[in-house]
């Protein structure tokens, strides 16, 4: 038995890789020599510099195996602290025959395998990290304060190698910040000030482990670019609930602020992280909005809807002459399609223009196969490059638009010359506003400006033939238009009124039937009445031929039946003529089924008297 | 009449972002009533495909009629409009939107499917309103919104 311990390799190589690659283990040559031999025979170990981890499921691997092994460690009391320390201090101090003799006991005890001798390790230097990281930790501010760690003492007396430190990697940082996350109450505020950090590899591993962070400081290391800021950037899912960061004495905001680019420096990093309210001690400037802030109050009481409120509407254009809205589209729309340069007059000199392509797959459309359809050969065609790259600058899309200002700046496109270069940069199209108009939709009214001016508030959808492939897109097209003025060279050429704002958003096609006038069904629960009281509408139609006062009756006696069984019953009151309680004995004594229930009515109804009946 | 700045259009992109989240979330939360109509004041302006309906009371009309949802964006886009200071903003939004409860089972049909949306605000600042909140340059309002189901 001894002789053969059958280890499971593959956990045991997993473990000591880990470990290696976390950088725990280098520091003592005598328990990687004892441990690295049955790991090579596993055929598992990589040496750390090649290992190519994704580091969190390496640290779940450690912490969760730690975990096991060593519950005792989850309820840290002072005296448990010690003997960990101790243990640990004679595992990678001089003698490592405490260890050695131990495993050898659990082997020989062991009628299961146990790879104990590594999850003793693991769990000591990970405990070693715990503790550092209890020991800074003020549970009332929820503040984690791991300022200055190359000066611990803890971490001096046990060789511990903090992020920072010159022989560090990001799994150190790993290990405490997935050590961070066990703290109760949760962390919400953060101190790496003065760690030495030069690159944010060492921060990457803070929104997977603490993502609700609130409060971070960085102050006083040596954070050089903004893009190391993108590794923690508070979008797609990273930490979207900071609310407060210092970069204070980082070259990233200092060079900034030597070379009069505090503008900038404050818009890259409020970009980078939406909520953010206090940049290095001051207030970021920001748009407000009555936010809905949860209040408490409960949900309404009033049951949800289960159908729209209205139908589908005609193009709305109010307020407005609609020949105005109709003699420009018929305007723009041709010269956008054969002439993009004599657009220049229909936009103000300081106009906005930006294009975006939504590549989603439209799902009804999906469905409806157009994409395959044989009436529309060219669809499979279209690309989608010219819209993403196109157009000087590319897509617009803010959804998907990551990183710095360049892009989000270079892609909007700033008075009338910038914006019909921009338009000529992109495909040519055909929009058919003349031949068939049902295929666009408008909606238009005049909106009032701060300084009582009035603007035209536009939205036009509708698709184009893209050229050269002739496939077919939709696109949505949202306009704030201004009277052109008297004399103005936009008068001159025909325009009454020019474009202060055009967004173009590029879609798949879906076709014009979406706006069709007319009823619009719900996708779910559509006409199936909820559990309570049916509405007056959830009752079959033949109901409206009984007397008021049967009418009544059923609907209150049907009222208390749960579905399915209600529909059955009022079929049977249909074609019976039963009323609500003999069409339930009904079917109760013919299991349910109404064509039998129906059956043993025929045969029987000789015998019923006047009350079983509406 | 100032001209845009880069920190105008870093400002009004940062607002879209902010607005979309805020907007989407309550329209499919469960105080969606109160919640979507703080956005808007007496005089705003907006339709529902085609529908129009006139301020905060209007849109709390519309949304008790209305069924739940579920709003994903896909895209979307924002401008600062040149004129007043601080700009006023036009924010175009595309996305999917089911209405109804939840479906546990997946259809093939074509009514079952999300609609594709296309929704346009103006957003302008609201003089009157107090700051809450330190570095807020000014709070913002719905002023028109043109909601229609596009595909």
């Amino acid at each position: 038995m001894l002789s053969s311990p059958t280890p499971p390799s593959g956990s045991r190589g997993l473990a000591a890789a880990t470990l290696r690659s976390v950088g725990l283990m280098d520091k003592d040559a005598r328990m990687k020599d004892a441990t690295e031999k049955p790991v090579r025979k596993g055929g598992v170990h990589k040496p750390a510099h090649k290992t190519r981890s994704h580091q969190p499921r390496a640290i779940d691997a450690i912490v969760g195996k730690n975990r096991s092994a060593a519950s005792s460690s989850r309820n840290p009391t002072a005296a448990a602290r010690i003997a960990v320390a101790n243990e640990s201090l004679s595992i990678r101090g001089a003698s490592s025959k405490v260890a050695a003799s131990s495993v050898a006991r659990l082997r020989r005890n062991a009628t299961t395998v146990n790879p104990g001798r590594l999850s003793g390790i693991t769990t000591t230097l990970v405990d070693l990290w715990r503790q550092f990281v209890q020991s800074r930790y003020n549970p009332e501010a929820k503040f984690l304060n791991l300022e200055n760690m190359l000066d611990d003492d803890f971490i001096k007396k046990n060789n511990l190698v903090p992020p920072g430190a010159p022989s560090s990697s990001q799994k150190e940082a790993a290990v405490i910040f997935k050590l961070a996350k066990e703290l109760k109450p949760p962390v919400e505020t953060l101190s790496l000030a003065r760690n030495g950090l030069t690159s944010s590899v060492h921060l990457a591993a803070i929104p997977h482990y603490l993502p609700n962070l609130k409060n971070l400081s960085l102050e006083g290391n040596a954070l050089r670019s903004y893009k190391d800021m993108d590794l923690i950037a508070g979008r797609n899912g990273k930490l979207e609930q900071l609310r407060e960061l210092i970069l204070t004495g980082n070259p990233v905001r200092e060079l900034q602020y030597q070379n009069n680019r505090v503008d900038k420096y404050k818009s890259e990093m409020s970009r980078r992280f939406p909520r953010l309210e206090i940049l290095d001690g001051e207030a970021v400037a920001k748009i407000g909005f009555d936010a809905p802030h949860a209040t408490g109050a409960s949900s309404s009481s009033v049951p949800a809807a289960t159908s729209f409120p209205f139908e589908m509407g005609g193009p709305f254009v109010t307020g407005v002459d609609g020949s105005v809205v109709s003699k420009f589209l018929m305007q723009f729309f041709p010269l956008f399609d054969s002439q993009r340069t004599a657009l220049f007059d229909a936009y103000h000199p300081s106009a906005t223009f930006s294009f975006s392509a939504n590549t989603n797959i439209p799902p009804r459309a999906r469905v409806e196969g157009f994409h395959y359809s044989k009436d529309m050969p060219n669809q499979r065609k279209l690309e989608w490059p010219p819209w993403l790259m196109g157009g000087l600058g590319g897509s617009r899309n803010l959804s998907r638009m990551k990183g710095g200002m360049e892009k989000m700046a270079k892609t909007l496109h700033i008075g009338s010359e910038a914006a019909v270069k921009a338009m000529m940069d992109l495909p040519a199209t055909e929009h058919d506003v003349v031949g068939a108009p049902e295929k666009f939709c408008i909606d238009a009214w005049p909106v009032s400006t701060a300084d009582g001016a009035m603007n035209l508030f536009l939205t036009i959808h509708g698709q184009f033939t893209e050229l050269p492939s002739r496939g077919i897109r939709s696109f949505d097209r949202s306009f704030i238009l201004t009277p052109a003025p008297e004399g103005s060279r936009a008068k001159q050429n025909g325009w009454d009124v020019v474009v202060l704002s055009d967004q173009l958003c590029v879609r798949a096609y879906s076709s014009h039937e979406a706006w069709r006038p007319g009823p619009m069904k719900i996708q779910t629960g559509d006409k199936t009445p909820r559990s309570g009281t049916p509405t007056a509408d959830a009752m079959p139609a033949w109901i409206a031929t009984l007397s008021h006062q049967a009418q009544t009756q059923i609907k209150e006696e049907a009222s208390v039946i749960p579905e399915p069984q209600r529909t059955l019953v009022l079929q049977v009151c249909q074609r019976t003529g039963l009323n609500v309680r003999f069409s339930v004995d009904c079917l109760g004594n013919n299991g349910w089924d109404l064509e039998r229930a129906v059956a043993n009515f025929e045969q029987v109804k000789g015998t019923l008297t006047r009350e079983a009946f509406l | 009449m100032a001209n845009l700045t880069e920190k105008d259009i870093e400002l009004a992109s940062r607002a879209a972002e902010h607005f979309t989240r805020l907007y989407y979330t309550a329209y499919d939360g469960a105080t969606r009533v109160d919640d979507v109509a703080a956005f808007y004041r007496p005089t705003s302006s907006l339709t529902w495909n085609g529908n129009p309906k006139q301020g905060s009371e209007g849109v709390k009309e519309l949304m008790l009629g209305m069924p739940p949802t579920k709003h994903e964006v896909h895209s979307f886009d924002c401008h600062p409009i040149f004129g007043n200071q601080p700009p006023s903003l036009l924010v175009t939004v595309s996305g999917t939107v089911t209405h109804g409860t939840a479906s546990t089972v997946p259809s093939k049909s074509v009514d079952k499917q999300p609609r594709v949306f296309s929704q346009s605000f103006m957003l302008v600042p609201d003089a009157n309103a107090p700051q809450t909140q330190a570095g807020e340059v000014a709070k913002y309002y719905i002023h028109a919104d043109a909601m229609r189901f596009v595909g």
